[in-house]
């Protein structure tokens, strides 16, 4: 108790860039006066967190975001450029495929290696070794080098060797979406009774429902740095927010000539007035121009969308009875206002969608962004009219 | 795969420095034992390469030295004894070299996924070779004792101190090659060529009587020059008087070996990315 396990304040790790060979020659004569690279690639910078004994943390983010590079921080392989690392207790660390094993060896020698890198007495060992074996499950391959192994075998070793000693601080990075099913269950079987008896576990996973599952908070790192910390639910779904945005941010409307020619009804442009900001409570103003490749009127559907994906509102201009307007051949034009639009702050999409006349196919979609400002305590995505009574159920006038 | 105390969290006090001590030592133990059998004794090629390598030279030198151009002896001791006293360390210490410079790219793997300082490593290769290459040499002077060459088997005495002077030596300048060799690829290769020629400059095939005096200063000034020179003096003269030119040489041997040792500390945090 008192002081955390693991704790991280303001690390940062700078990676030096090189290409050319006389490059190297200068990195050299750099690291040895002690300079630090002349270029370098920031990996990671000003992360900080904390993990008390029993807790467990995911690290989440795309390839590339510095998660790798953060775990081998806190298993020691690599020291950071700035900051300050402390760990209390003993790391074991799974970190990528085939980690930590001499390819050269075999599993039984791997088992043997891992136990001297711990520093275990060859008591100790031996009593370890029977029970990696087991839970490695792989057979006769044991005695074999390890680079004729299956990545799933490779793995079953690995957290076999990394569990058994049965670690302080346990380090997955992303290695249980290579085993099987069955040892997949075995391995979240394992670390969900390791949690239970108080073990400490940093997760790397592109797996939202893994990191839910077993980790209680969690990190987002991008570009190398915290995009967000805290309860695991809050910042796996602001994560998946993220890339439904992001997904939906690459797709593009369909060129006018393109749609011209394959004759599809297309969205041409779509503006929101206010452009990116407006008040909660506050007039939006959505306007565009569609195409009719036919010359008939099209059917425009609008929607709001909240930026995690999650629909909100739809209405097309067929609902209403008001069509788009003919601006010239071919050319339509549409305007939808919502006076006084009660969704609460946060980011949204207007999602403009062109159908056909009949209003039954439906072509492309395009969309654009805006936030809704506002200090406001209220929960969910839309402001509902509300009033708050002080009558009591059984008084006339009551409902139900 | 995994790591005790992590360099986050040193270990404390006496109890500390122990453990951290008896982690290396099982450590290098295992990487020691692991040089040894599985690169040479594990494959039968390998032991023989171990042995028929330094042997198969010393009979080609013998031949091309002594069969055609006649050299029947050198300084009154018969020309296979003389090569093969100084031949053998000098093979040894290319061999440790040689394998300890790539031995950093060789443990990969580890390097980049386990914290564990990377200089046992470099110990246990050099040490596996050397300690095999000892006791071939012991083994080729029993030999050629038992052959009635004029070996005086007393001179071990000095010989096995002279081989652990060289055995510092070569330890530092594989530490510096090693770490110079993960960042510049070429250093494995400029080595090769690069010993060959120093060792036709070392007097291992010729006395240095036999250099013109003009260049004889320039070829004793080679520091392994001076260790076959001591090598000879024991096990060919019987001489093992000890003079201040030991003490120079072990100074030395120390001073190469923390160099070495340093720029491979200054450069081995920046490994896991360049390995």
């Amino acid at each position: 108790m008192g002081s955390p396990l693991l704790e991280l304040s303001g690390v940062g790790k700078d990676y030096a860039r090189v290409d050319a060979n006389a490059g190297r020659i200068r990195l050299v004569c750099d690291l040895l006066c002690g300079r630090g690279a002349a270029h370098v690639f920031r990996a990671l910078d000003d992360v900080s967190l904390e993990l008390a004994a029993g807790e467990s943390l995911a690290v989440i983010g795309e390839n590339g975001a510095g998660k790798s590079t953060l775990l081998k921080i806190v298993a020691g392989v690599i020291a950071p450029t700035r900051g300050r690392v402390s760990v209390r207790g003993r790391v074991g660390a799974l970190l990528e495929l085939g980690s930590g094993f001499h390819p050269e060896y075999s599993g039984l020698d791997n088992i043997d290696l891992a136990a001297a890198l711990l520093g275990l007495t060859a008591a100790e060992t031996a009593s370890k070794r029977d029970e990696i074996i087991t839970f490695a499950d792989i057979g006769e391959h044991i005695r074999e080098p390890i680079k004729h192994y299956s990545s799933g075998m490779v793995v079953r070793l690995g957290f076999a060797v990394a569990t058994a000693i049965r670690p302080d601080i346990l380090i997955t990075d992303e290695v249980l979406a290579v085993g099987d099913e069955s040892f997949q269950k075995k391995c979240i079987a394992w670390i969900k009774g390791y949690l239970a008896d108080g073990g400490t576990l940093l997760l790397c996973s592109h797996s939202m429902y893994h990191v839910r599952k077993l980790c209680r908070s969690a990190l987002w790192l991008r570009d190398g740095r915290v995009v967000r910390y805290g309860p695991a639910a809050d910042v796996s779904q602001a994560y998946l927010a993220y890339h439904e945005e992001k997904s939906a941010g690459a797709r593009q409307p369909i060129a006018l000539p393109q749609a011209a020619a394959s004759g599809v009804y297309a969205i041409q442009s779509l503006c929101v007035d206010p452009p990116s900001t407006i008040p909660c409570g506050a007039a939006l103003t959505v306007w565009g121009e569609v195409f009719s490749p036919d010359d008939r009127v099209p059917v425009v559907l609008l929607g709001l969308v909240r930026a995690d994906g999650t629909p909100v509102y739809g209405v097309a201009t067929d609902m209403d009875g008001v069509p788009p307007a003919r601006v010239t051949e071919r050319h339509y034009a549409f305007s939808l206002t919502f006076p006084r639009l009660p969704l609460l702050p946060g980011k949204y999409f207007v999602r403009a969608h062109a159908l056909d006349p009949e209003g039954v196919r439906l072509f492309d979609h395009v969309e654009r962004s805006f936030v809704v400002e506002g200090e406001t305590r209220e929960l969910g995505v839309t402001r509902i009219e509300h009033n708050w009574g002080t009558r009591r159920r059984d008084e006339p006038g009551s409902i139900g | 795969m995994l790591s005790a105390p992590s360099p986050g969290q040193p270990a404390r006090g006496m109890t500390g420095f122990a453990l951290r001590h008896a982690r290396q030592r099982a450590l290098f133990a295992n990487f020691f034992r692991r040089e040894l059998f599985s690169r040479y004794l594990g494959t039968f090629t390998g032991l023989a390469w171990a042995l028929v390598h330094p042997l198969a030279l010393l009979a080609v030198y013998a031949f091309v030295f002594a069969t055609v151009f006649r050299a029947g002896t050198m300084n009154g001791t018969s020309f296979v004894v003389f090569v093969a006293v100084a031949l053998w360390p000098w093979l040894a210490a290319q061999e440790a070299l040689q394998r300890g410079t790539v031995a950093i790219g060789a443990y990969a793997g580890l390097i980049r996924k386990v914290a564990f300082p990377h200089e046992i490593v470099i110990y246990a290769s050099v040490a596996a070779t050397l300690v095999l290459q000892l006791a071939g040499y012991i083994a080729v002077l029993v030999a050629l004792t038992l052959l009635g060459e004029g070996v005086r088997l007393e001179g071990l005495v000095l010989a096995i101190p002279v081989w652990i002077v060289l055995a510092i030596a070569v330890t530092g300048l594989a530490l510096a090659l090693s770490a110079l060799q993960v960042f510049i690829r070429d250093v494995e290769h400029v080595l090769m060529p690069a010993l060959m020629i120093l060792m036709y400059l070392t007097p291992i095939l010729y006395p240095l009587s036999m250099v013109p005096e003009g260049m004889k200063p320039w070829v004793a000034a080679n520091p392994f020059g001076y260790l076959v020179d001591r090598l000879r003096d024991a096990l060919l003269d019987g001489r093992l008087a000890l003079g201040w030119g030991d003490a120079v040489a072990l100074i030395a041997a120390l001073a190469i070996f923390v160099a070495g040792r340093w720029l491979f500390l200054r450069l081995s945090p920046f490994f896991e990315d360049f390995v």
